[in-house]
């Protein structure tokens, strides 16, 4: 200790100088970054299930965060108090006594009881009412998407104006989707090369996408508006790319579009290009 | 019984210090090779951080000499190529050799009387068993049509020729077969010894508890390492003969057909054990030492044994919370949940000991003190970080983004680091004769902590955020471009962590080779490593030695007052 003083001390000033510096490079750095917005949270869930997510997330912060400082105080207290120092002895104890057996029992049980079971009662809630709550094919209203990922874009399928898939009015789209609000919106998908996830993260909604099998997931916007379309599962060396725009509309003017892009749909159908005609039938 | 398999001290140089059957000096192959390693994957580490900090601009320093072609610019697949070595390098090459390779070839029979590992030629064919697999995965990188990029987990269907064409991935399969064919001999070699070397008097409830934490870590080696190795052996022929294990029927031209789930259940099943098999060693080495330098008997000896034990066990039926988004049947996925809680509750009477052991002691805050501490810091944030990820409701969202990144480095790098770095500064003394300096060393350990701390906290609140991993640049999505300002902060931290590295460079250096010389047993322990005189004979002991007292009878009251600990060869006095 004593050389690094002996080091520092004729290096002070210039030891302050350069903190100086860089003191003022960042005061300057985060002037200039003050122009562009930092995000720090999450917004508002766009999905009618999506504040179970937020609920249970600060849930557990809350439950996570008081054990946490728990921790740190019986760590702090015998590293402040129980220091060793001349004439100071440790207690002498195994803790193996029928009374420590029991302590240990009996926080445990209660840590069990509150951080985890708790939790797991309410994610069991979450999973069966909303996200495993898939809506069912016989339902009114149920928009059904058919999803085909691809080394790197997501290619979407919704069955138009007839409602039938695999049909010349089908809407096709690329890394592009357009769905109602407030009507469930069903997804059935596969892949044609690697596994990919669909991440819908204003909806809290995401599943992999895997070649050669049929995976589902489903959500219900609650307002309009632009979201976002990532790829969660690692997919290539374009995968940072394989994003998209997710666009909620109200009912009315939904209604005016999917009539609109089946039309255009019918028109600009080629049945010679099977290339764009994969589907399948909506499995129940 | 008792270890009289003695052979010639060799005197040649090779069989002396390169193929020695020595398991001392197998230990400092394995510790030299591993920290190197660990260096690499490091630096690997901190290029991953400069691109995710400043997309586009060029790697400083060593950026023009590694990648000519774009003038020191890190392009897309060379970025995945970098964030799948570190893992595989920092799992597989640093941490395993020097935990389980490193410090279970020292400790083990030293620590249980031995005169050397019970199969020493086996020892030596696992330590350069991983060193031809080490070599294997560095070649790799170089290689025609690109190294690995399908991240340490390389899932199929991207790790078989639809996604991924060049060399690099099979040979990074033939690496890891070999290393986990290097981790079997290992275990098979620990578990034997453990079982049939122990001194006259080293009962199993007398052993320390970091030799019952590298017992337990052998049986999870040799239960689940074969089941990876299987994975790649598939992984392989998928490759380089042609089989459909992995590819679905669908993407198959000429028939055939099998499953790229199947690849994520056998890694996983291997992967989630592989997370024990790095926290374990750490375990007991926190269990020894905090009861070693706060002198008092390590709490609840039995009760730490067991929970070891349970995780142990229930590793293997857990694994099924990595596939929450692959989507598993509801049943299974419930059935996940509940058993990753579970797992929770030995990691929690575990906990409870070792803040028991603190409560009341004697402090010494040594160096290898402060890294027992800080596992428990870091594994304590860890390990309550996994309940988001336990929990399916949250794990839906935070599933592959920064929130995994940094709870699994919280938990088993980092926890696993510091265990190692109390390992490594605390049986310093002995494997080399000489002292590490003190003040360097409480300077590496807080200079590690906090940036450590800040930067894998900050990655939950990018996760949070919605941050995805694995992404090159997230600044090309207009969601994740507002999120930029966190990836610059946690950048500048880890080359603050990357930083304070040389310090222990340095430190570890310049002691090994010119530091003071040690006393024999400076940390006044009894266990019977530290009864040794130093350097450390060949046979270890020129007599087996008779055990009477366990590991952790410190400050027992029949003691007297001139001394707080007694060797284990000695009586308790009555």
């Amino acid at each position: 200790m004593h050389r690094l003083q002996t080091l520092l001390l004729p290096r002070l000033k210039s030891c302050a100088a350069l903190l100086a510096l860089i003191g003022l490079t960042g005061v300057a750095r985060a002037q200039e970054a003050a122009e562009t917005v930092n995000r720090w949270g999450l917004g508002e869930p766009a999905s009618d299930y999506g504040y179970r997510f937020t609920d249970l997330f600060w849930l557990i912060t809350i439950l996570v965060g008081v054990s946490f400082v728990l921790v740190l105080i019986l760590i702090a207290i015998p590293v402040i108090r129980d220091r060793a120092r001349p004439g100071h002895k440790a207690s002498f104890d195994h803790g193996s006594s029928l009374h420590d057996k029991q302590v240990t029992t009996v926080i445990s049980v209660i840590t069990f009881l509150v951080l985890d079971a708790w939790v797991l009662v309410i994610a069991m809630q979450d999973l069966r009412e909303a996200y495993w709550a898939y809506p069912d094919g016989d339902d009114e209203g149920v928009y059904e998407v058919q999803v085909l990922a691809q080394q790197w874009s997501w290619n979407f399928r919704a069955a138009g104006a007839d409602g039938e898939f695999g049909t010349a009015d089908d809407i096709l789209s690329n890394s592009e989707l357009v769905v109602p609000v407030g009507r469930p919106v069903s997804f059935q998908m596969t892949s044609k090369d690697v596994i990919h996830a669909l991440f819908l993260p204003e909806m809290r909604m995401k599943k992999d996408v895997n070649p050669g099998d049929l995976n589902k997931a489903w959500f219900q916007a609650n307002r309009s508006g632009d979201f976002t379309i990532l790829c969660a599962e690692l997919c290539g060396f374009a995968h940072y790319q394989m994003h998209g725009k997710l666009t909620v509309l109200e009912q009315d003017t939904f209604n005016e579009w999917e009539q609109e892009a089946s039309k255009l749909a019918l028109a600009a159908f080629d049945s010679e290009d099977t290339e764009s005609q994969w589907a399948w039938d909506w499995e129940q | 019984m008792s270890g009289d398999h003695i052979h010639p001290e060799p005197t040649s140089f090779l069989s002396k210090y390169v193929f020695s059957h020595d398991h001392k000096v197998i230990a400092k192959q394995f510790m030299w090779f591993g920290l190197i390693w660990l260096g690499i994957g490091g630096i690997m580490a901190m290029m991953i951080r400069w691109q995710l900090a400043n997309p586009g601009m060029p790697v400083p320093a060593i950026g023009e000499f590694l990648f000519p072609r774009t003038n020191g610019v890190l392009d897309p697949a060379t970025y995945n190529t970098l964030f799948t070595m570190h893992g595989t390098i920092m799992i597989f090459l640093g941490l395993t050799p020097l935990m389980i390779g490193a410090f279970g070839n020292w400790c083990i029979p030293l620590m249980i009387g031995a005169r050397d590992m019970i199969f020493p030629l086996l020892n030596m064919l696992s330590f350069w068993t991983v060193f031809v697999g080490g070599c294997v995965g560095f070649y790799s990188l170089f290689v025609p049509m690109g190294a690995n990029e399908a991240g340490w987990t390389s899932y199929a269907t991207l790790s078989t020729t639809v996604g991924a064409q060049g060399l690099g991935e099979t040979l990074w399969a033939v690496a890891v077969f070999l290393i986990g064919a290097s981790s079997i001999m290992g275990g098979i070699n620990y578990m034997t010894t453990i079982i049939r070397l122990r001194a006259p008097g080293m009962t199993w409830g007398k052993l320390p508890l970091t030799v019952w934490a590298l017992f337990l870590t052998s049986v999870l080696n040799v239960l689940f390492i074969p089941v990876i190795g299987s994975a790649m052996i598939l992984l392989f022929l998928d490759r380089a003969v042609g089989t459909s294990f992995f590819t679905p029927a669908s993407l198959m031209q000429g028939g055939g057909g099998g499953d790229p789930i199947l690849y994520q259940h056998l890694f996983w099943i291997f992967g989630h054990p592989e997370v024990y098999i790095l926290i374990l060693p750490a375990w007991g080495f926190v269990c020894d030492l905090l009861s070693f330098f706060a002198r008092k008997p390590a709490f609840g000896y039995r009760a730490s044994v067991g929970a070891m034990t349970a995780v142990t066990v229930l590793s293997a039926v857990v694994y099924g919370h990595h596939m929450f988004t692959t989507g598993l049947s509801p049943m299974l996925g419930e059935s996940f949940m509940l058993l990753t809680m579970i797992i929770s509750v030995p990691a929690e009477i575990l906990f409870f000991n070792w803040l028991h052991t603190l409560w009341k002691g004697n402090l010494r805050l040594e160096v290898p003190m402060l890294w027992a501490i800080g596992v428990i810091f870091v594994f304590g944030l860890g390990g309550l970080t996994g309940i988001y990820l336990a929990t399916i409701g949250t794990d839906i969202f935070l599933h592959d983004t920064y929130f995994v990144v940094g709870h699994f480095h919280l938990t088993m790098a980092a926890s696993a680091l510091f265990g190692t770095f109390g390992a490594l500064t605390f049986w310093f003394p002995k494997m080399f004769g000489r002292r590490m300096n003190q003040t360097l060393g409480k300077i590496h350990f807080w200079g590690t902590i906090v940036p450590l701390t800040f930067v894998f906290c900050l990655m939950f609140a990018m996760g949070y955020a919605g941050m995805p991993r694995r992404y090159f640049d997230h600044t090309s999505a207009e969601w994740l471009a507002d999120l930029q300002h966190m990836n610059k902060m946690a950048t500048h931290a880890a080359f603050l962590l990357g930083a304070v590295q040389l310090v222990f460079v340095y430190n570890f250096i310049k002691s090994r080779f010119w530091g003071p010389v040690a006393e024999e047993n400076p940390w006044e322990v009894g266990t019977l490593d530290w009864s040794m005189p130093t350097p450390v004979p060949y046979y270890n002991f020129k007599e087996i030695p008779t055990v009477h007292t366990g590991p952790h009878e410190f400050s027992h009251p029949a003691l007297g007052e001139d001394r707080d600990w007694i060797p284990m060869t000695e009586k308790l006095p009555t």
